[in-house]
């Protein structure tokens, strides 16, 4: 490992090469241009002197090299290669090209039916995932020479976009299979959560996701018995904690009557002001998700105040930090998720027509599911929050590792590391990202072992290195800190984030065994 | 978007300019309004910092002003220390309706002598000045808080744009006041004075001004 480290450094812009090299991780070979995305030609990219144009001038074998090198296309199912202009193909090479899909299509079939042998990489970032263009967050910024698998969640897309849905499409077959797949899983008597994490990593479907959730996040058992037992317990468990605190709050310092001085006096506090943290939750749901209407209901404020309220007075050793709340926000629109049919409605749903019953489910589950993510992560939110200042040194260093030219270049522009990152952890990136984005991450922070913690430090890593290129065309300080505080994933989708878990998966395959690597030099 | 970005030859010095006070206060919101002036009724919570700047002119001169917005939250203070390095101007700021943000002023004050560099200047700012109906906080007693402390105050509103160029305008006098004594007596004992931030401040976006060893 060491020895392959000092080949990514030792030459400039060796990267690429490195990663065609040694990978063997599948869709992360070589990027793939098809007709839809022709290399560009005014790329100052100098490795995009490896493409397809090159193995169009040699012989044969070059072409087929080239096939077999992106065999991983086909995967999603397009046959665009057909359509590449330009392309002379001769009869043979259009038979090897057809008896090789043939071959790799039977080899999948054989896989699917249950051969768990495939490797772990293999299965994290197969299927759904798709191929990883190294070149890809090099030329320019996101949504820039994405390839497209249906057209979805892409900036071009005509359906409107909002920051909790994704873009109306049309299901593929191979969505329907998944789904089935999870449906017969979930059925099993005894799960193997093995399993549901390998199928899970790569995406939920919407329709599986609050029990997928419940489930890996420890709330749920894997046996089908005792899941309904155990969900009527906790819940009733959770709502005995409101009884013993919350509602005797209400009594003691008129709650009722404080929230009719807040309504009318914004973020007025002075009269909880004893515990402080009791106040910030007050002062921080308002301002949650101003752009989400949903979120400015009272129903929500007080069901979130609820939460935060009794996680914090059973933590004390933490209590409620800004932020947290942004944490209970995808539980909560998960789990609502499954009680309204149609998604266009959860934007701007009134909750008021929602029976009294699911909305306590709902924050019953949402309560349950925050505390165990806590759980993994509470030295994030301890005093002087040592969590977050680890995290935030070991992005600085695995940046240096993976990306010095970034590195140097936001070292040189006195850009410190928390200045930018301390949001990323406290906040899990939910601020970076729109809502949608964090639900599809946290499947697979779910599936991580410590996904929410040493995972999320790779992602991280990978999120910025994604601008890479953006950043080092910013040449002042202020041009750098403007662009970190607003990097622009508002028209992120599934794919985008596909992407950039495939490439922190490869960040912490390489990184994860060998701690030193990441140690400061 | 706040970019007032302009081209850096035209830029005389860069001052660091910091808010801090409880959550809810209206820093944000000052930083909007100074910066980009717009204002917002509603706000995200800040995490961590941003960072916003405009271009003022003083005495004839293009000063930067790159302020950074904190977060108030406590727990969140160990870390906002480090913004403390090489700031040169301090905005401490309390909700004129809330009476707890105002009592919470001397512990800020506090952290401030702790924390930041000598020599920093420090306005004390009662904001929300528009919502007198609600006030909690004579304007008499923030006046009398800081003389006790020896800083200058006024009383702001970012809703109606009261007063919040002026904090800005005076927090910069200020500073440069500073900088053109230090750099008088730089002058006057060259032969054997070290180098500290404050003299190099005009060249600050180049120059590793100061380090400290964490």
């Amino acid at each position: 490992m060491m020895a392959t480290f000092s080949n990514i450094h030792s030459k400039d812009g060796s990267k690429a090469r490195f990663w065609k090299k040694e990978s063997k991780v599948p869709g992360s070979i070589t990027p793939v241009y098809g007709a839809q995305h022709p290399p560009k030609l005014d790329t100052p990219s100098s490795s995009n002197s490896t493409s397809p144009k090159k193995s169009r001038h040699r012989e044969k074998d070059s072409f087929e090299a080239f096939e077999s090198k992106t065999e991983d296309a086909w995967d999603d199912g397009d046959d665009d290669m057909f359509l590449m202009p330009n392309m002379k193909m001769s009869l043979k090479d259009v038979h090897s090209t057809a008896m090789e899909v043939i071959n790799n299509h039977s080899l999948r079939v054989q896989t699917a039916n249950g051969t768990e042998d495939r490797n772990a990489a293999d299965i994290h970032t197969g299927d759904a995932v798709p191929p990883l263009n190294p070149h890809h967050h090099r030329l320019g910024g996101p949504g820039m020479g994405v390839r497209m698998n249906s057209g979805n969640g892409t900036p071009n897309s005509n359906t409107k976009i909002t920051p909790l849905r994704f873009a109306n499409m049309p299901v593929p077959d191979r969505e329907v299979a998944k789904i089935e797949k999870f449906e017969s899983l979930l059925s099993q008597n005894n799960l193997d959560l093995g399993d549901l994490r390998k199928l899970s990593w790569s995406g939920i479907p919407k329709q599986v996701r609050p029990t997928c959730w419940k489930i890996l996040s420890g709330y749920l058992p894997a046996s089908l018995d005792r899941r309904q037992p155990t969900l009527e317990r906790k819940r009733k468990e959770y709502f005995s904690f409101i009884d013993q605190y919350f509602d005797t709050r209400h009594q003691e310092i008129h709650q009722d009557t404080f929230r009719q001085i807040e309504k009318d006096i914004n973020r007025m506090e002075r009269f909880i002001a004893e515990n402080s943290w009791v106040s910030q939750i007050h002062i921080d749901i308002p301002r949650m998700n101003p752009l989400i209407p949903i979120f400015q209901q009272p129903v929500v404020q007080e069901l979130f105040e609820r939460i935060l309220y009794i996680w914090a007075i059973r933590h004390p050793a933490s209590g409620y930090v800004q932020g947290i709340n942004d944490l209970v926000t995808p539980f909560f629109v998960v789990f609502l998720s499954q009680y309204i049919d149609n998604d266009i409605e959860l934007d701007n749903c009134d909750l008021t027509q929602l029976p009294k019953e699911r909305l306590e489910t709902i924050e019953a589950d949402s309560f349950w599911c925050m505390s165990k993510l806590l759980d993994g992560i509470q030295d994030n939110y301890t005093f002087a929050q040592p969590g977050i200042q680890k995290k935030v040194n070991e992005l600085k260093n695995l940046i240096k590792r993976i990306d010095v030219d970034l590195h140097n270049h936001l070292e040189r522009q006195n850009v410190e590391f928390l200045q930018f990152s301390f949001r990323w952890m406290n906040n899990l990136l939910t601020r970076e990202l729109p809502l949608r984005c964090t639900i599809r991450l946290w499947d697979t922070y779910l599936c991580e072992p410590d996904g929410f913690a040493s995972f999320h430090l790779y992602v991280c890593a990978a999120f910025l290195s994604r601008f890479s290129a953006d950043l080092k065309r910013e040449k002042d300080f202020q041009g750098l800190m403007l662009l970190l505080q607003n990097l622009p994933t508002h028209h992120w989708g599934n794919e985008e984030i596909g992407l950039m878990l495939a490439e922190a998966y490869k960040l912490k395959y390489m990184f994860a065994d060998a701690p030193s690597h990441v140690k400061k030099r | 978007m706040g970019d007032n970005r302009q081209p850096l030859d035209s830029i005389d010095a860069t001052y660091k300019i910091l808010i801090l006070g409880d959550s809810g206060v209206g820093k944000t919101c000052t930083i909007c309004r100074f910066c980009d002036q717009k204002f917002h009724e509603c706000y995200v919570t800040s995490i961590g910092l941003d960072c916003k700047q405009r271009v003022i002119d003083l005495d004839g001169s293009n000063v930067r002003l790159r302020v950074w917005d904190t977060a108030g939250q406590e727990r969140f203070r160990t870390l906002t220390q480090s913004y403390y390095r090489g700031a040169m101007g301090i905005i401490l700021m309390y909700d004129i309706t809330n009476l707890v943000t105002f009592n919470h002023i001397t512990k800020w004050i506090e952290s401030i002598e702790n924390m930041a560099p000598p020599d920093t200047c420090t306005v004390l700012v009662g904001n929300k000045c528009d919502k007198y109906l609600c006030r909690a906080v004579d304007e008499e007693r923030g006046k009398k808080l800081a003389e006790n402390f020896g800083l200058d105050f006024f009383e702001a509103s970012c809703k109606s744009n009261i007063n919040v160029d002026q904090v800005f305008q005076h927090i910069a006098t200020k500073i440069k006041d500073i900088k053109d004594k230090r750099a008088k007596r730089f002058q006057r004992t060259a032969s054997n004075v070290s180098l500290t931030h404050w003299s190099m401040e005009s060249g600050s976006h180049e120059t590793k001004v100061f380090k400290c060893s964490c």
